[in-house]
């Protein structure tokens, strides 16, 4: 094929098409039009121009093998979501529509319905969080839950355990920034005397039971400890608390975990906190595998205030992202057509070759 | 269509649809003052009742951190209840920010998406304006956790029943990376685990060298590197069961016999110049191209002149004299006909390569030659089987393959069983370099400290790593050998403070800065030459001269102010902060050196106390 067939070819292509050739080969991409997208993949694949022509040929087969399955359900279509008038400026087929689709799209209305303050109740914690500190009661424990789904209520609770046996407790966060802001919350809550901060410039109440401190601090401490020149109390350790413990991926950081998790002396019981992972049980089996007692993992997707994700137009208009109201999880293609028609607006507008 | 909302209606648009409280993360800290300064036209003001409550608030954070009622936004806060939160701000700063978000006092604000881990605070809704975050000089897109990190912060337990995630377009924005992460499933987490110098003088103070193999293997890098031996090793069965058939057979190692029989059987000649292989018509006519020969060419005729081999690939080359007069170099393989007819030609060793009468007559006789001329037929040799070479049947001596009875069957399982076999070995191969991989990667540290004298032959510390152990902090290895090289030797706190701040700082943001001593660049200069020179065992820090000089003025200078301090340069004040912060870091640690580098830790203790001032000692 030469370079002006392939122009051509590439012209006849739709630009989601062009878009999904592009993924991996430009980076931005999604910024070019049509025009510059085309210029930029026949530049980026200068050197590997089988692979483009193969890749492409793929997408134009996956491409008419959908419009073929098509038609047969799209053919009672617009009977059911009746476009809105405004709709003629996208005459393109619309491809998430291939996936049946039983129920009318949420409105708007639905979608924003519910907004507010709960009611007041007293607090009662969730299943998962007296699942989590019954577990700690016999062992270490890996929690992976959604932000915000109460992982400091755990941290509390196990800390007022441990402290109540005469137990000391390290605390230990990624940032500087989140150890002062949990020994400001802390102290509130246990009394100034009973909370002390370390970090890599900072040091009060060294003595306190419950001891807040960066990862990097915990680290040194172990290896003080080894190294035969005990600084803390590390024989009455009752509990160490790893806040965002998804930082062990972290590229630089990362490593400062495994070394605390490995020297962590073995009579204190780890809780590690962490957001949702992916292999939250590899890190409960490798736990298990270097300490003492098998590790407990908590784990749980559901989020405690349910979550809606919506689309709002430069033009203010705001639109529900998904058919749903709640993020149908495991579906990306479940878009809302008329945050996809805007979308698609906005896309041909701000295209740099389009622009007029 | 702008390419994206105005800040001022996309936080009305919020209000309208009771949204609010919202974070709005931009890409940049840029983005976030400018969305900041677009308010200032604004005619939004709040409602009395707010903007008391934000006074209320920030008065008691005033409280604990005087430095905030000094700030310049405090008045824009408090008029539209729009904060901005990013790593330019001082500390300070942004636990008001935060204070005023828990309390519910804020309308909007305005954050980094860098910063995500960091924004603390949740919110009924987030805005979500792009889908590729800036990581190292280079755009990435956002991974599904990062996006479930933003989204997450929506919806706060016991005020919200429901929590939004808003998309709005802007031009860093691709639809499906976001519709993808917020329904995926998070990421699974990988091992980062690296092997340092202080991780390698630590443990092998505490712990023989013996020991370390087992310490390595509880890491969880080992505990990942095992999983994937354990899936290698099932595809190992895998082959081993395919490799069932191909058992001893006359020879109990088959496999290895017929490959030498085979190699052996298909060894060629010893490669020599003349060894080339020519397709067989041109190695018929080479020996007709004699000086003086008629040929016929792809286009016309020629007389050849010489015959000769060209220098690199030893390929057949003729020299022709051509209709016309030209003499032209060509390969022998633009010969297609040979003519029965030569000329005298008197050879000569040079250019032309026949002497200047000869050129004279054949040019002439290839002028006068008829049309038509005998064309001499040529015999060529198709390519026949070369029997194998009596030498190399010596050389396989009483080799039992060509006269064995399972030698068809061998000839044809041969094929699949090599690879099958050499699937199994590369198999093998990995699973062991996954397994000792950390082990070698720490052996090869223990080496680098053994050269530099931190460790004895034996992998024991030295008065010197015993010291140096205590260093534990990124370029360890740069700053213990610059202790070692004493270019500390009686330094000044400001001096030490400087040079700690250009190892300890990591930011490649530009701006412009005061000018350093002349002490300062000397030292400076010692120091990255030290730094290059340690290039190959440990990556160089940055180096900025500029930072150390900010450095090196505020602790030289102690009746600087910090508001004087952030008037010398265009480093934003949070950027100043953490610097400092970070070199006080680095410091505290050669403040450890007490025993060994008592006059040292001594300066790093001034340079620490000399930093400590204003918002440094106010601050957390």
């Amino acid at each position: 094929m030469t370079t002006h067939e392939l122009e051509q070819l590439l012209l006849q292509q739709p630009v989601s098409l062009l878009h999904r050739l592009a993924r991996g080969r430009i980076s931005r991409h999604f910024r070019s039009g049509k025009r510059k997208l085309i210029d930029l993949l026949l530049q980026a694949s200068a050197e590997n121009r089988p692979g483009l022509e193969s890749d492409l040929a793929a997408l134009i087969e996956e491409q008419s093998h959908r419009q073929q399955a098509a038609p047969v359900e799209q053919a009672p279509k617009p009977k059911v979501h009746p476009r809105p008038a405004t709709s003629s400026a996208t005459p393109r087929p619309h491809r998430a529509e291939e996936h049946g689709h039983h129920e009318p799209p949420v409105s708007l209305h639905e979608w924003l319905s519910g907004i507010g303050v709960p009611q007041a109740q007293p607090f009662v914690p969730d299943a998962w969080q007296v699942d989590a500190l019954a577990k700690l009661a016999e062992t270490d424990v890996v929690v992976s839950v959604p932000t915000g789904s109460g992982k400091t209520y755990v941290a509390i609770e196990a800390t007022k355990r441990a402290m109540q046996e005469n137990r000391t407790v390290i605390y230990t966060s990624p940032l500087k920034a989140l150890s002062n802001t949990k020994f400001s919350e802390f102290s509130r809550l246990f009394g100034p005397g009973q909370v002390g901060i370390l970090t890599g410039d900072r040091r009060e109440h060294a003595q306190a039971p419950l001891l807040i401190m960066t990862t990097e601090i915990l680290r040194n401490l172990l290896y003080d400890a080894a190294g035969g020149e005990i600084d803390v109390r590390l024989d009455t350790l009752g509990l160490v608390i790893m806040d965002e413990s998804q930082y062990l991926a972290d590229p630089e950081r990362g490593v400062v975990w495994e070394e605390t998790l490995i020297f962590c002396p073995s009579q204190a019981r780890l809780l590690l906190l962490s957001a949702s992972i992916g292999n939250p049980q590899d890190i409960a089996d490798w736990l298990t595998a270097i300490r003492p007692n098998p590790c407990a993992l908590i784990r749980h997707t559901k989020r405690s205030v349910p979550l809606r994700a919506g689309y709002m137009h430069p033009n203010e208009k705001l639109t529900p992202l998904f058919r749903t109201a709640g993020i149908p999880y495991g579906q990306p293609h479940l878009l809302h057509p008329e945050a996809k028609r805007l979308f698609a607006e906005y896309e041909e507008e701000t295209g740099p070759s389009r622009s007029r | 269509m702008p390419p994206s909302i105005h800040p001022v209606d996309l936080v009305a648009t919020l209000r309208q649809r009771n949204l609010t409280p919202a974070i709005i993360f931009l890409t940049s800290r840029r983005a976030c003052d400018e969305a900041m300064q677009s308010f200032e036209h604004s005619q939004v003001t709040l409602p009395k009742t707010q903007q008391e409550q934000i006074a209320r608030v920030l008065a008691q954070v005033t409280e604990q951190y005087p430095s905030i009622a000094e700030h310049p936004l405090i008045d824009t806060v408090q008029r539209i209840g729009v904060a901005a939160h990013h790593a330019g701000h001082l500390p300070s700063w942004k636990i008001a920010v935060e204070e005023l978000m828990r309390t519910g006092s804020l309308d909007a604000v305005f954050a980094t998406t860098t910063l995500a881990a960091g924004v603390d605070f949740p919110a009924r809704t987030v805005v979500v304006t792009q889908s590729s975050i800036r990581k190292a000089r280079d755009f990435t897109d956002l991974t599904a956790s990062e996006i479930q990190q933003l989204a997450g912060r929506a919806g706060r337990r016991g005020k919200d029943l429901v929590g939004f995630a808003v998309i709005t377009p802007s031009p860093y924005i691709d639809l499906t990376v976001l519709t993808k992460g917020l329904t995926g499933q998070p990421e699974a987490i990988h091992s980062q685990f690296v092997i340092s110098y202080p991780m390698v003088l630590n443990l092998l103070k505490a712990h023989p060298r013996e020991q370390i193999q087992s310490i390595l293997a509880k890491s969880f890098a080992q505990f990942q590197l095992n999983q994937r031996t354990a899936v290698l090793e099932t595809k190992l069965d895998g082959l081993r069961a395919e490799m069932e058939p191909f058992g001893p057979r006359v020879c109990s190692d088959w496999i290895t016999q017929w490959q030498v029989f085979d190699q052996a059987r298909k060894r060629k000649k010893p490669r020599g110049p003349s060894a080339r292989q020519e397709s067989p018509d041109v190695a018929a006519r080479l020996h007709f191209l004699t000086p003086g020969r008629v040929v016929g060419l792809i286009r016309g005729r020629g007389i050849i002149l010489r015959q000769y081999r060209s220098k690199g690939q030893h390929a057949p080359m003729v020299t022709l004299l051509r209709d016309g007069g030209s003499l032209n170099e060509c390969p022998a393989s633009i010969v297609t006909q040979v003519f029965d007819r030569t000329f005298d030609c008197e050879e000569t060793s040079a250019y032309p390569w026949c002497t200047p009468q000869t050129l004279e007559q054949l040019t002439h006789h290839l002028l006068d030659l008829p049309p038509r001329l005998p064309i001499l037929p040529i015999l060529t040799h198709q390519n026949e089987e070369i029997p194998l070479d009596s030498s190399i049947i010596q050389t396989l001596g009483d080799f039992a393959c060509p006269t064995c009875p399972s030698r068809q069957a061998c000839q044809r399982d041969f094929p699949r069983a090599s690879r099958v076999r050499q699937e199994i070995q590369r198999h093998m191969k990995s699973i062991q370099a996954l397994q000792t991989s950390l082990w070698h990667r720490f052996q090869e540290r223990i080496d680098v400290l053994e050269r530099f004298g931190y460790l004895n032959a034996t992998a024991q510390l030295t008065a010197d790593g015993e010291w140096a152990r205590l260093i534990r902090i990124d370029h360890s290895l740069l700053i213990t050998e610059l202790i070692r090289a004493e270019a500390f030797g009686a330094i000044d706190p400001p001096l030490l403070a400087a040079v700690m701040a250009s190892i300890a700082h990591d930011d490649d943001r530009p701006g412009s800065f005061p000018r350093g001593s002349a002490g300062l660049v000397t030292l400076l200069f010692q120091v990255r030459k030290l730094a290059e020179s340690l290039a190959p065992h440990e990556a160089t820090p940055m180096l900025r001269a500029d930072v150390a000089a900010l450095t090196e003025r505020w602790v030289a200078d102690q009746t600087l102010t910090w508001i004087g301090l952030a008037r010398l340069t265009t480093m934003a004040e949070g950027d100043m902060f953490r610097l400092f912060a970070r070199t006080i870091e680095f410091l505290s640690q050669l403040k450890t050196l007490k025993a060994t580098h008592p006059s040292l830790a001594e300066s790093a203790d001034r340079a620490i106390a000399g930093m400590r001032r204003g918002v440094l000692e106010e601050l957390p």
